[in-house]
């Protein structure tokens, strides 16, 4: 019998808790079952496909991407988490608008089923808040995206509009890298 | 001052005589059987059962464990580092390439070089290349392996030079060592033994002790035989019966993990995995069954044990256990068969050096295809994720739920370990 634990935390900047949780509760299914934040795919169950990925945010550290499913609420407990539901920015009527991201999936038709798209997007918004820190050269941009997206599995599309997209964001986006692109890889 | 000068050139002339002795007792090869068949003329069945056993030979004996092209398309093409505190070493190609291989090797070659360590030229080998252990290989079994390796396809892959610091790169000073350390080469003989089979496995071909054997300060192994050892990085565990049975050990899970990779005790990993897929996952259930037998020396070994709760454990290394890793290996360090190894049973935690399950934690394992359709999904690194005071407490919990061990380990022994296997 598990035992109890007293869960705070930030939720897509709401603040979320105190809230009296089994102490081996998984994210996913708080989110879900609790929270009623069901962005958030279950999948594989082991950690495997990426598409439960979240965000945790450390203010030291920077951020990652942690698979929901086998991350426990006693490792999240008093961190500061975003979600699918938290990445797409208000407009003044305080409608969703889509993210640069979220946008360039849309704009390459990266996703077919998008079972897997919460977790892509939240990976890809991870690689491009960190080249915002620190920008790589324009070179490596590829080998960034391979590393960032190589853990997501997607059984539609075959991953290449999923890459490009971010290719596009990033490479569109001053301040992201260092160098120039020449004029036959500008995107389009 | 000259007396002194005189005391001090009588004990350099000593030093040096002594050096030129064992130098003169290390160059002796020492005798070489005589083949055990005419080479020269085999019939086709003679041919071909000698071509098994040579198969046989090389897989029991884990040729490609250090010979193997990490670049793949050959296991015998070499060029896998072997990383010692001396510097590194580079297996080399024995395929039967004539210009970069053992092509140009005769069988009394191949055996000089097995068993006594000696090239053709009469350049010494490494002792990286285990002829201390494979001193005892039978003639026939060299004579088995020789017409096999001549059967292989050849590559012509230079050789990697050796990246030793001095003094260890001078070759000739090997000879020294082997007066000392290495055992005069006898051909192994079963009679009146009780387990030969095993003994042969273990102890010669399968040459397990030159990994999980302690070695001295030149390096050589000591008498300790299987008491296990740190070697590139990872502690190669204690194999004496004691141990055995005290990290609950079954013959059967013995066999198994040799055979599949897996048993409830764990899963192969580190340079284990290798001997796996080029050696043990080839061996037949009879050879397994004699290594069990012959590492459990007549110890009655129980299988795993209900062990009994240890002390307090830290309720820090309880939430991150909870946090990052029950979700795969349970509440309850069960597993899930496939995926994760289960906790509960698993030796790892019970080594007295926490190296390996330090490394392993912050390193992961990656998705391996084991052996006989065995498998297990990646384990992620929780390097990055964890400080170095939240590893010891992740490290101490497993300790004293599972191990059997006191939480005694220090963050500042934390981040030795990890400091030292940076580079790995």
């Amino acid at each position: 019998m598990a035992g109890r634990i007293n869960f705070t935390a930030s939720i897509n900047g709401q603040q979320v808790g105190p809230l009296d949780l089994p102490e081996d509760l998984m994210m996913v299914e708080l989110l879900q079952e609790y929270l009623n934040l069901t962005g958030t795919r279950l999948s594989c169950g082991q950690g495997v496909c990426s598409a439960c990925a979240i965000i945790v945010d450390d203010p030291e550290g920077g951020s990652r991407t942690v698979p929901a499913c086998i991350t426990g609420v006693a490792w999240l407990n008093g961190k500061t988490v975003r979600t699918i539901e938290g990445i797409a920015g208000r407009d003044e009527q305080g409608d969703p608008v889509p993210s640069p991201v979220q946008q360039a999936f849309l704009d390459h038709f990266s996703f077919q089923c998008s079972y897997c798209t919460p977790g892509f997007v939240n990976a890809a918004t991870v690689l491009v808040e960190r080249l915002e820190r620190a920008p790589i050269p324009v070179e490596d941009v590829e080998d960034a995206i391979l590393k960032a997206l190589d853990p997501h599995i997607c059984r539609c599309t075959g991953y290449v509009r999923y890459y490009q997209a971010v290719r596009d964001v990033i490479l569109s986006t001053p301040g992201l890298t260092i160098g120039t692109v020449a004029a036959a890889e500008r995107p389009a | 001052m000259i007396r002194l000068l005189r005391i001090l050139g009588l004990l350099v002339l000593i030093a040096v005589v002594a050096v030129g002795v064992l130098f003169w007792i290390g160059r002796d090869r020492g005798a070489t059987p005589a083949a055990s068949v005419d080479l020269a003329n085999l019939g086709p069945d003679q041919r071909q059962q000698m071509l098994e056993r040579g198969r046989w030979v090389a897989r029991a004996a884990d040729c490609a464990a250090c010979h193997t092209d990490p670049d793949g398309g050959s296991d015998l093409a070499g060029g896998l580092p072997m990383v010692t505190p001396m510097g590194s070493v580079y297996g080399t190609n024995i395929t039967p390439s004539t210009e970069h291989g053992i092509g140009d090797y005769s069988a009394d070659d191949l055996y000089r070089a097995v068993a006594q360590g000696v090239a053709p030229d009469g350049r010494n080998l490494y002792p990286a290349m285990p002829y201390p252990s494979y001193h005892r290989i039978t003639r026939a079994d060299s004579d088995a392996l020789w017409l096999w390796l001549m059967q292989q396809r050849p590559v012509d892959k230079p050789n990697r030079p050796d990246d030793l610091m001095f003094p260890f790169n001078i070759r000739p000073a090997i000879a020294v060592w082997n007066a000392l350390f290495r055992p005069e080469a006898e051909p192994f003989d079963p009679q009146g033994l009780e387990n030969p089979q095993g003994e042969y496995l273990v102890d010669v071909l399968g040459h397990c002790g030159e990994c999980h054997t302690p070695r001295n300060l030149a390096y050589a192994l000591t008498d300790d035989h299987l008491a296990g050892e740190v070697i590139e990085g990872a502690y190669a565990p204690d194999l004496r019966p004691d141990a055995l049975a005290r990290r609950g050990w079954s013959g059967e899970d013995l066999v198994a993990f040799l055979h599949r990779g897996l048993s409830p005790q764990g899963v192969m990993t580190f340079r284990m995995f290798p001997v796996l897929s080029h050696s043990t996952s080839h061996l037949s259930e009879d050879d397994l069954s004699a290594i069990a037998d012959y590492l459990a020396d007549g110890t009655q070994l129980p299988g795993p044990q209900q062990r009994p709760p240890g002390g307090a454990t830290a309720m820090d290394g309880h939430a991150l256990y909870l946090g990052l890793c029950a979700g795969c290996h349970g509440d309850n360090g069960q597993g899930q068969p496939h995926s994760s190894v289960p906790l509960d049973t698993n030796t790892t935690a019970m080594y007295r050096d926490p190296l390996n399950l330090i490394r392993i934690i912050a390193e992961g394992i990656p998705e391996r295809d084991l052996a006989q359709g065995e498998r297990m999904q990646a384990m992620p690194a929780f390097g990055g994720m964890l400080s170095d005071q939240q590893m010891a407490e992740l490290v101490n919990y497993l300790r004293e739920r599972w191990g059997g061990r006191p939480g005694d380990v220090t963050t500042g022994a934390v981040t030795s370990v990890l400091e030292r296997n940076e580079s790995h």
